[in-house]
């Protein structure tokens, strides 16, 4: 029976993939998100293997050729110290992801536990966390990451931890709501009744069974992450010069840009198209998996 | 369908009508009225205020605060002698241990109070009392005696230049008494009260000045000055150049080189490139491994690039410095020993520190916003690199990265802390002290530099400042030969003071005595 | 109902007590120094010492989070360390040209917003809704300070049609008498009938206004097609469309009129997400409000300042959110 069941499971689950990669192929927005952001993975994956950063900074740095507009030499330009942007931009990539996936799995890694508990428990410790959960979300977006990250010194690691800080709230939410219908579904029951340690109904039923909708939202956050982790880099609070990262270089462009509009414009573009990019996924991504929006 | 297209005609109506409003006939740049009112506006970098109370603001405040309060005398660097401006006459003891002041007569502050022996000793008094900002420069003052109604005597307990203390930018300014009957909030408030060619008109917290001729002025007028200032605070670089070419504001600094150059160059804006007496350090944490081996540190100030520095950094508009005391201040020497950049030498030197390549790595902080402080971080970083030494830079709000270098742990301090330092009062004192002299405990002494001959030096010198200037002068030298052979910091530039000004704008004269201070009374439009 | 919104006001209360709570301690356990702040650059070690005990530094945390509290209670935020001026005047000039952006870009989310959001919605997978959701998305994924340096290249630079930054020709106020009714100068001088001023005002609003309103316009247009999306699948509309209701009757009446608990929702959010955006575009724009203040006090760690401001931005957060849930709560229809 047991082994009867998780095929079942694993059959419906199929069917249900395959309902879903069909709609992905219909949406046609949602399917060119897609390739987008395996060509963004792919560039951030690649680059930093080809040109170190490290080489990149130190040997390239050529102050004679400050500032030079684009060319076939350096197609976005060169930056005030004589760097070609170009490939700055393309480093950037793979450090704005980087983080922005640190900076979310950190939201969830806090996040879900909690919202598992307090769906789980329910009662008293529910009320406890929620109303902590709600302390957090009273903040305006942002504003929280940039306190924590401006009193924690300025750095990247630290923006990133501070984005995951202010971010965690929206997970324990997610996996809060679940957890509380999971706990009165019959296996959580039966296993309840065999006395399984709370813990481990937690931890191998509750969770596991909350990972899709967290996904789901994690693949919307990206966008944001990246814009947040630029913004912060903009006020001077998170890279730190002469790390590639693209907030850090619309920043400095500042002092620059009426005499080298392409100095902040790739940047800029950059976040752009990426966070465009990944909040087109997010937003398809939750149009294919929320059954509500597919009635119509 | 037609509910559609109305719509977005709907829209696109709003839009039109928001930006028509915009670009109505005159262009945006020009008040209807130009030429009614002639209004000299200076865009200025910073927050033009922090502190309205004269005996305390020990920052930004003195472009405001030159222009409406006055001190006993003023230094002219250019000329190296005092403009009598409250003081008339001055006159001091053999021993520099007791000044007579003869005051201006017939000086009010702007409420009407007279100016006189009391208010001088009134104003000193204040300031001691309060103790913030810059009190520090009347420490040597025992007493302040009212001879008559305009002669001041000060009593000192130890000899001190009082010549240069009473010129001082910060903490030496005039107020009245009627101060006592103020409410305790009223520099809070935005007041003022001196006996200055401006008096202040209005205030928006931090951002914006507005000044009005004083007309009873003792100094007088004529009828081509400016009627009202405005000083404001712009921040953005590209702003203030922006203003400045389309004639908006009339006078600003600290623009980026490539601004400069692309301003030069249409020829529409006046740029005049003067040296100031702030310089550009990096001080090397002397207390920590392995930068308490001076040949380490002779190593690290032999990568530094120079000359790329200045020229790409600064664009040309600073000058590689020799010796701690900026050119032009006294005390400087053009034959001290002057680092060169030599990537050869500082590998010999590390090598025999028993460096390896890629053993030392260090942490540098700056002032974060401070783009030359920035580039000079990142050219530097590409030196150390070749050498095999990994600079790690850190950007810091001022606070901080303070903040990070007063911790009693060496290990958990910065290795280099980089920083501008301009003169409080015009004496090398100012710089060798502040940044040098044994500390107990750290206040900018940042190399953390504890040298007993050194410190006897300055301090034999700074005495000999008040009686013999050319005994001090040499004192200076001496302890700057010292500094040299122990590298416990890197010079690097000593920076100009780029003014761009409007073409109709005549009768602005730099004094690098006084930083970024424009003393408006002087300027008029031609 | 009224048990309801008791419920919610207390626990509006209770956030905003944790808000403060969390930034204080978060601004003081982190390092930072406070006295050195408060007396400024090249302070003495005198001058700091006596700073530690004027500003109370010495006591334990604790004790300073209790007198903090108490004099919050009586309304004073503290002295800011930067400007020695009390927090509370700041803001009183800071939040009102904050305020004019905030309210025009919710303007702009709900005349554009809106109707981008329910076209969208009404023509789903069709060129016009991967327009408009290209649109709104595109205009969440801008950064908002990059956006500002653009059109102040563009229409500042090119164009030469708009001013750089500030609020109002610093000429001009010289001037005329500036009018300080709201605060909010364009809304000030309108009223007022200066037009000269207004019009001067206007034209310095435009670029930052734009810039600010960009987000929100995309992020109202994108919850209300989905919002609406997920009411034109419910079974009461395909009954009024097998009626033989006009589309945009539907559309408008009773679709939209449904989504209005969400809508006032996002439109919390938007405001939200407004106040931060301004730290960014402030500064660039030299627009004198909240933003600028708070990113100048953020890098000076200034920490009542920034208490003050996350305080305030926080409350009127909390006060939208808590708004936007007593419509769904009260609204019948919302309910079902």
């Amino acid at each position: 029976m047991n082994t009867y069941n998780s095929w079942k499971k694993i059959k419906s689950k199929y069917a249900q993939l395959r309902l879903n990669i069909y709609l992905l192929k219909k949406n046609t927005l949602t399917k060119w998100a897609l390739y987008g952001v395996v060509l963004l993975t792919l560039i951030a994956l690649i680059v930093p293997i080809i040109l170190p950063e490290d080489v990149h900074v130190t040997q390239d740095a050529n102050p004679r050729d400050k500032l030079l507009p684009p060319s076939s030499d350096h197609l976005f330009g060169t930056d005030e110290l004589g760097r070609d942007i170009f490939k700055r931009v393309l480093l950037g990539t793979n450090i704005s992801l980087r983080t922005a996936v640190l900076a979310v799995g950190a939201a969830i890694l806090i996040g879900v536990p909690i919202g598992a508990v307090a769906g789980y428990y329910g009662g008293f410790t529910d009320e406890l966390l929620m109303r902590l959960t709600d302390i957090f979300l009273g903040f305006p977006p942002l504003l929280l990451a940039i306190v924590i990250a401006a009193f924690l010194g300025p750095d990247l690691n630290n923006a990133t931890l501070a984005i995951a800080l202010s971010w965690w709230p929206w997970y324990t939410r997610i996996v809060r709501g679940q957890a509380v219908s999971l706990t009165e579904r019959p296996f959580v029951k039966a296993a309840q009744a065999m006395g399984t340690p709370s813990a481990r109904i937690i931890l191998k039923h509750i969770i596991p069974n909350c990972i899709a909708p967290v996904i789901v939202q994690a693949s919307m956050d990206i966008g944001g992450v990246i814009l947040t982790i630029a913004a912060i880099s903009f006020l001077g609070l998170g890279a730190q010069p002469p790390t590639p990262e693209w907030g850090l270089m619309v920043s400095t462009s500042r002092n620059y840009f009426l005499n080298a509009w392409w100095y902040s414009i790739f940047p800029g573009l950059a976040i752009f198209f990426t966070v465009l990019i990944f909040n087109l996924l997010g937003d398809g991504l939750r149009e294919i998996l929320d059954p509500k929006t597919r009635k119509n | 369908m037609k509910k559609k297209v109305a719509l977005i005609l709907v829209l696109l109506m709003i839009l039109a009508a928001v930006t028509a409003c915009g670009s109505k006939d005159t262009p945006a740049q020009q008040p209807d009225a130009s030429g009614q009112m002639d209004v000299l506006y200076y865009a200025y970098n910073s927050i033009p205020v922090l502190n309205w109370d004269p005996s305390i603001e020990f920052s930004n405040g003195i472009i405001v605060m030159n222009n409406i309060y006055e001190q006993l005398l003023r230094f002219n660097a250019a000329t190296k002698e005092y403009e009598k401006v409250l003081a008339t006459d001055y006159s001091k003891s053999e021993d520099g241990l007791v000044w007579t002041f003869k005051l201006r007569e017939g000086v009010k502050f702007h409420d009407g109070t007279p100016f006189n022996a009391e208010a001088v000793k009134y104003s000193i008094e204040r300031t001691r009392e309060i103790g913030q900002g810059a009190a520090f420069i009347w420490d040597a003052v025992e007493e302040i005696k009212i001879l008559d109604d305009y002669t001041v005597e000060f009593v000192l307990s130890y000899p001190a230049p009082l010549d240069i203390i009473a010129s001082c930018p910060y903490a030496a300014f005039m107020m009245s008494p009627s101060l006592e009957d103020q409410p305790d909030d009223w520099f809070e408030q935005g007041n003022a009260n001196g006996t200055g060619p401006y008096k202040l008109q209005q205030t928006t917290m931090g951002d914006e000045v507005i000044l009005t001729r004083n007309e009873d002025y003792w100094g007088g007028w004529g009828d081509k000055y400016f009627e009202k200032v405005i000083i404001k605070k712009v921040t953005e670089t590209s702003s203030r150049r922006q203003m400045i070419e389309t004639g908006e504001a009339d006078i600003t600094t600290e623009l980026p080189a490539e601004d400069i150059e692309a301003l030069k160059s249409s020829g529409n804006v006046v740029v005049e490139v003067v040296p100031s007496f702030t310089n550009l350090m990096a001080f090397f944490n002397t207390q920590k491994a392995p930068l308490n081996d001076v040949r380490v540190r002779k190593a690290l100030s032999y990568a530094m690039p120079y000359d790329d520095v200045v020229e790409h950094a600064m664009g040309g508009y600073a000058k590689q410095s020799i010796g701690a005391i900026p050119e032009g201040m006294w005390g400087h020497s053009k034959d001290l020993y002057q680092y060169k950049h030599d990537l050869d030498k500082a590998k010999e030197l590390l090598n025999e520190a028993g460096i390896k390549e890629g053993e030392l790595k260090l942490l540098l902080t700056y002032m974060s916003g401070d783009e030359a402080e920035k580039k000079m971080a990142e050219l530097y970083k590409a030196e150390l690199s070749k050498i095999g030494v990994e600079l790690e830079i850190r950007a810091m709000p001022w606070e901080s990265q303070w903040d990070m270098a007063m911790g009693t742990d060496p290990s958990s301090q910065q290795d280099i802390f980089v920083m501008y330092w301009w003169n409080d009062l015009a004496t090398p004192y100012s710089y060798l002290y502040s940044l040098f002299h044994t500390e107990d405990s750290t206040l900018f002494n940042l190399s953390y530099y504890k040298n007993p001959e050194y410190d006897a030096l300055i301090d034999g010198a700074h005495e000999n400042s008040a009686v013999d200037i050319e005994e001090a002068e040499r004192g200076f030298i001496a302890a700057q030969e010292i500094l040299l052979e122990d590298a416990p910091a890197i010079f690097i530039y000593d920076k100009n003071t780029v003014w761009i000004k409007s073409p109709s704008l005549k009768g602005h004269v730099d004094n690098p005595s006084y930083p970024y201070v424009v003393f408006f009374n002087k300027l008029y439009r031609e | 109902m009224k048990k309801y919104i008791f419920k919610r006001i207390l626990l509006g209360l209770l956030v905003l007590a944790g808000v403060v709570t969390i930034t204080f301690f978060l601004t003081r356990v982190l390092p930072s120094n406070p006295a050195a702040q408060w007396v400024g650059p090249r302070a003495t070690p005198e001058q700091i010492a006596a700073a530690i005990k004027t500003l109370g530094l010495d006591k334990p945390l604790i004790v300073q989070y209790k007198t903090y509290v108490l004099n919050l209670l009586k309304g004073d935020l503290g002295v800011s360390l930067r400007s020695k001026q009390p927090v509370l005047t700041e803001l009183k000039t800071y939040v009102p040209p904050t305020l004019e952006l905030v309210l025009i870009s919710t303007v702009f989310a709900v005349i554009i917003g809106i109707p981008l959001g329910l076209y969208s919605a009404k023509k789903k997978d069709k060129l016009l809704d991967h327009f408009c959701r290209f649109f709104s998305v595109g205009a969440v994924s801008l950064p908002t300070f990059w956006v500002a340096l653009f059109l102040q290249l563009i229409f500042y630079r090119w164009l030469q049609l708009l001013p750089l930054g500030g609020q109002l020709d610093a000429k001009l106020k010289l001037m005329y008498e500036v009018p300080k009714i709201t605060g909010m100068l364009t809304f000030d001088t309108l009223i007022t009938g200066n037009m000269t001023l207004f019009v001067d005002a206007l034209k310095h609003i435009i670029l930052p206004g734009i810039t600010i309103s960009l987000y929100p316009i995309g992020l109202v247009a994108r919850m209300t097609r989905s919002a609406l999306l997920e009411i034109l699948g419910e079974d009461y509309i395909k009954a009024a469309k097998s009626y033989g209701l006009k589309d945009n009757l539907i559309l408008w009446k009773y679709a939209l009129k449904n989504s209005l608990g969400t809508t006032a929702t996002v439109l919390a959010l938007s405001v939200g997400y407004t106040l931060v955006d301004t730290f960014l575009v402030e500064a660039i724009f030299n627009w004198p409000g909240v933003g600028n203040y708070i990113s100048t006090a953020v890098m000076s760690m200034d920490y009542p300042a920034i208490i003050g401001v996350t305080l305030l931005s926080a409350s009127s957060y909390v006060i939208l959110n808590l708004i936007a849930d007593i419509i769904i709560a009260v609204d019948p229809r919302v309910r079902t």
